[in-house]
């Protein structure tokens, strides 16, 4: 086991290195770096103008060697300078990433905890007006576009029913009220987002674990659990559930993977202060630093969650070895 | 995409409900929504316009242009001028330059009640001209030489600049900063490339009153998010009425609307609303009788289409005039904009001072389907069968470009293409999202035809960058410049050269004219229209007064009154 996780880690690192070489040169592909964009918005920028700044930001250099620039500052803990926003990107990214965290982690857990019961509930009654039901509700879940249903939640609950905010983080310029009043006020801000993307994932979810439980339920290990006069308990979540389980974590792994991603569409329209955005206009403003990072993060946390799947599969299920 | 489709919805849905009324808002606080992302409130380097649009809370300098378009005195005691002997023309081995004695506000001081002196601006200039800060346009600094500050007076200086030119004392980018807290910084990381920018107290310490001199002083911020402001005790004017704004971003125009009306927000700045989301709620603020005033001010925004000069097509100036003649501007702002945007005959706008309307001066284009006619027929592009011109069996045909999704653009594109298509020209649309066209489409001279964006500009500038002949952009010049159509008029040229250094205002008016009479016989561009800035106030706001040029509303906040 040790081995096989110190040789995945490597590969993960490897991966790493090699994507985030793509990355920059793609980027650098890109028309117009920053210097062009700051040209185009301001005539009065000369064309010494434009040279000094090419030469400041090192953009008169090849790619391979901005790209190395990058990797040694990034290798001294130094994540670099976002040139859009004018600050460090530790200190752009750091509350930004706790943002996204709190709002993905939530959403996701709550979709799970809800979900993966239903599933279980109409894969056991399939045909039933209780499947039916949840059929239309996931069906629903999975059609809404998740901007759209933010709209109606901000027109419900804020315009129409004055409960919760139209948006936002926090309370702005209030005074601090302590750590469970503040908690209390960031809970707040949380729920309309955390609504908008948990239905989407309810449905997607419950579709997921339905026909999961669905095909393990099919199984002669069933049948001859049943036989065998074990409890319905017993047959359904050791038996038939462990089995469900082998799609569900790679599902749920790739899923908890994009909890750093940001979801832009919600943290657009509720102006919650996330990364997607900042992920989005740093890619086209060519804020390097700042793409460079979120991408390494991303694909850390898909590398890393298929890592977790893999082995979250021998525990789902004994047959499957690390050898 | 997501803005449109958003913006659809909201309006539907939001029809279905009716809201409860809010209660206005008050001196104690206002909120103000903006849809644009703002930087670190850095004056030497910044250059977000929603940063603009909030340093003018914070920060003022030596002179400003009001909204009536006239410079005043603002930091400054008064514009030095040649007329009173406090600025002067001097000659320095053979080249002519000029002194200017500036004197600060007595009372002007810091937020920390440090005066604000001339070593502040010195300090600032160092900064700004420093080889290893990245200001962008560095002339605008470079155009002191040097700042000699009076013996006996701290806040008495002596600005010699490098050239004699007429527009001197405009000076309104030219922010001084403390030199109390920065030249410490300043000192320590000067050698590092851009290692002032990322150690400033701007950036480490923005809540420091210190930073700022302007009626308020910044008490939170957080990118992305907001920034808070509270009165500066020491602010040289009149003490603001109003005891917290705060300016809160909301980057999806579609739900701004529904942030102000559920309170959120208690009005949207100019930095905010689409043109059709503001004409849709202003009907609605009148339906529903909503608390709110929607403001449409004409600005300097110029709206026109850039024509390819090298264009083997275009390179005829009959068929340059024929695109002019056949399209009904006046229609297309009544049909798209319900006349609350005033159509474009040239560059410069009705605001400035340089504008005229005189015939005898300028060439005016009236729609005539059969002046368009007449000289596209003289040009020997023939009427065929199939309703479009052509000649030597070649089809006029011109390729359309703009900026891909921008609604207001694709609107006029689509009535403007049928215009052309009534006189017997193709028009083929080829947008592009605003990353490729601005940054290369447009910088490197790609397009192929005709492009629709807008230059903002400011009252009594030059238009040097777009259509002086050096300002066309190529690979030798590092593709600076903004003559994309790519006119070069020797005598335009002149104009523009003897323009920078004319200090009688009525010969410089000539001269813009001259250059106006050019533009308008030649139609290197098809002028538009000029855009109108907007925004949304609760209607118990008073003294609130949109500029329509850069120097944004917010340079007279400690005027605004919500009581």
């Amino acid at each position: 086991m040790t081995a096989f996780i110190t040789r995945r880690i490597l590969q993960t690192l490897a991966v790493i290195v090699v994507l985030s070489y793509v990355f920059y040169y793609l980027m650098s592909l890109m028309p117009g770096d920053p210097v062009d964009m700051m040209v185009a918005s301001n005539p009065k920028i000369t064309a010494e103008d434009v040279a000094r700044l090419k030469s400041l930001y090192g953009l008169d250099q090849p790619t391979y060697k901005r790209y190395l620039n990058w990797v040694a500052s990034m290798s001294q803990g130094d994540l670099g300078y976002s040139r859009t926003y004018r600050v460090p990107v530790q200190e752009l990214m750091g509350p930004r990433l706790w943002n996204t965290f709190l709002l993905s982690f939530i959403s996701l857990t709550l979709s799970i905890a809800i979900a993966v019961p239903l599933g279980v509930i109409s894969a056991l009654r399939p045909g039933s007006r209780t499947d039916y039901f949840m059929n239309l509700f996931s069906f629903a879940g999975i059609s809404i576009p998740s901007f759209w249903l933010a709209i109606v939640l901000i027109i419900l609950f804020a315009v129409k029913f004055p409960l919760l905010p139209a948006g936002g983080t926090q309370t702005i310029g209030g005074e601090p009220l302590g750590f469970w009043a503040d908690l209390m006020d960031r809970s707040f801000y949380l729920v309309l987002p955390v609504l908008s993307l948990s239905i989407q994932q309810i449905g997607r979810f419950s579709r997921f674990t339905r026909s999961a439980m669905l095909e393990a339920m099919r199984n002669d290990f069933i049948r001859t659990a049943r036989a065998k006069g074990l409890s319905r308990r017993v047959v359904i979540w050791q038996h038939g559930f462990r089995n469900a389980l082998i799609p569900l974590i790679t599902i749920l792994a790739l899923s908890f993977s994009g909890l750093f991603s940001g979801a832009i569409l919600t943290e657009t329209v509720f102006a919650y202060q996330g990364v997607g955005k900042l992920v989005y206009d740093s890619i086209i403003g060519n804020d390097y630093n700042v793409a460079m990072i979120s991408l390494v993060i991303s694909v850390s946390m898909v590398l890393l969650m298929n890592l977790v799947a893999d082995i979250l599969y021998g525990f789902a299920d004994p047959r499957i070895s690390y050898q | 995409m997501l803005n449109k489709l958003s913006k659809g919805l909201l309006l539907v849905t939001s029809l279905s409900f009716a809201t409860p009324a809010l209660a206005a808002p008050s001196n104690a606080e206002l909120k103000i929504g903006i849809s644009q992302e703002f930087e670190t409130m850095n004056p030497l380097i910044m250059t977000m316009s929603a940063s603009a649009y909030m340093y003018r809370m914070i920060g003022r300098s030596l002179v400003v242009l009001t909204p009536e378009g006239k410079w005043v005195a603002q930091l400054a005691k008064e514009i030095p001028s040649l007329e009173k002997g406090t600025a002067k023309i001097i000659e320095e081995g053979g080249k002519k330059k000029i002194s200017a004695t500036w004197e600060i506000v007595e009372n002007a001081k810091w937020g920390d009640g440090k005066p604000v002196i001339c070593q502040d601006f010195i300090t600032s200039h160092k900064i700004a001209t420093s080889p290893t800060v990245s200001v962008g346009e560095k002339e605008q600094w470079t155009q002191v030489e040097k700042i000699e500050i009076d013996a006996k007076n701290p806040k008495k200086c002596t600005f010699k600049y490098e050239k004699a030119k007429w527009d001197f004392y405009q000076l309104a980018q030219f922010f001084p900063v403390p030199t109390h807290l920065e030249q410490a910084v300043f000192d320590k990381y000067s050698k590092q490339k851009e290692g002032y920018e990322k150690n400033s107290n701007y950036v480490r310490n923005p809540t420091n009153p210190g930073l700022y001199n302007g009626p308020y002083v910044i008490s939170e911020v957080k990118l992305g998010s907001h920034v808070a402001f509270t009165p500066n005790p020491h602010f040289y004017g009149k003490q603001p009425n109003i005891k917290k704004i705060i300016v809160k971003l909301i980057p999806n125009t579609g739900t701004l609307e529904a942030n102000l009306r559920s309170g959120t927000i208690d009005m949207i700045s100019v930095l905010g609303l689409d043109f059709d989301q503001a004409l849709a709620f202003e009907k609605k603020t009148k339906a529903e009788n909503l608390p709110y005033v929607v403001h449409f001010v004409p600005s300097v925004t110029y709206e026109h289409i850039d024509l390819k000069l090298d264009n083997p097509i275009l390179k005829d100036v009959r068929v340059r005039k024929a695109l002019l003649y056949s399209i009904n501007r006046e229609d297309l702002v009544k049909a798209l904009f319900e006349n609350k945007q005033q159509v474009a005959i040239h560059n410069v706008s009705p605001k400035d001072p340089w504008y005229t309307a005189d015939p005898k001066i300028i060439t005016l284009y009236r729609y005539s389907k059969r002046e368009a006619g007449k000289l596209l027929d003289e040009a020997g592009w023939k009427m065929g069968a199939d309703g479009y011109r052509s000649k030597d069996g070649k089809k006029l045909s011109l390729i359309f470009q703009t900026t891909a999704g921008n609604k207001t653009r694709e609107l006029v594109q689509v009535y403007l293409q049928n215009q052309w298509k009534q006189a017997g020209i193709e028009v083929l649309v080829k947008n592009e999202p605003a990353r490729v066209f601005f940054g290369d489409t447009m910088s490197k001279r790609k397009f192929e035809g005709m492009a629709l964006f807008a230059w903002v500009s400011s009252p009594e500038n030059s238009p040097r960058s777009t259509v002086y002949s050096k300002a066309i952009p190529n690979s030798s010049n590092g593709w600076s410049g903004q003559n994309f159509h790519g006119w070069s008029n020797p005598a335009v040229d002149k104009d523009l050269e003897a323009l920078d250094l004319e200090f009688n205002a009525a010969k410089r008016a000539d001269l813009v004219h001259n250059i106006l009479k050019a533009y308008t016989a030649e139609v290197p561009v098809l002028p538009l229209f000029y855009r109108s800035d907007i925004s949304v106030t609760p209607k118990n706001l008073k003294n609130y007064k949109m500029a329509g040029h850069q120097f944004y509303e917010t340079n007279n906040v400690e005027d605004w009154n919500l009581n």
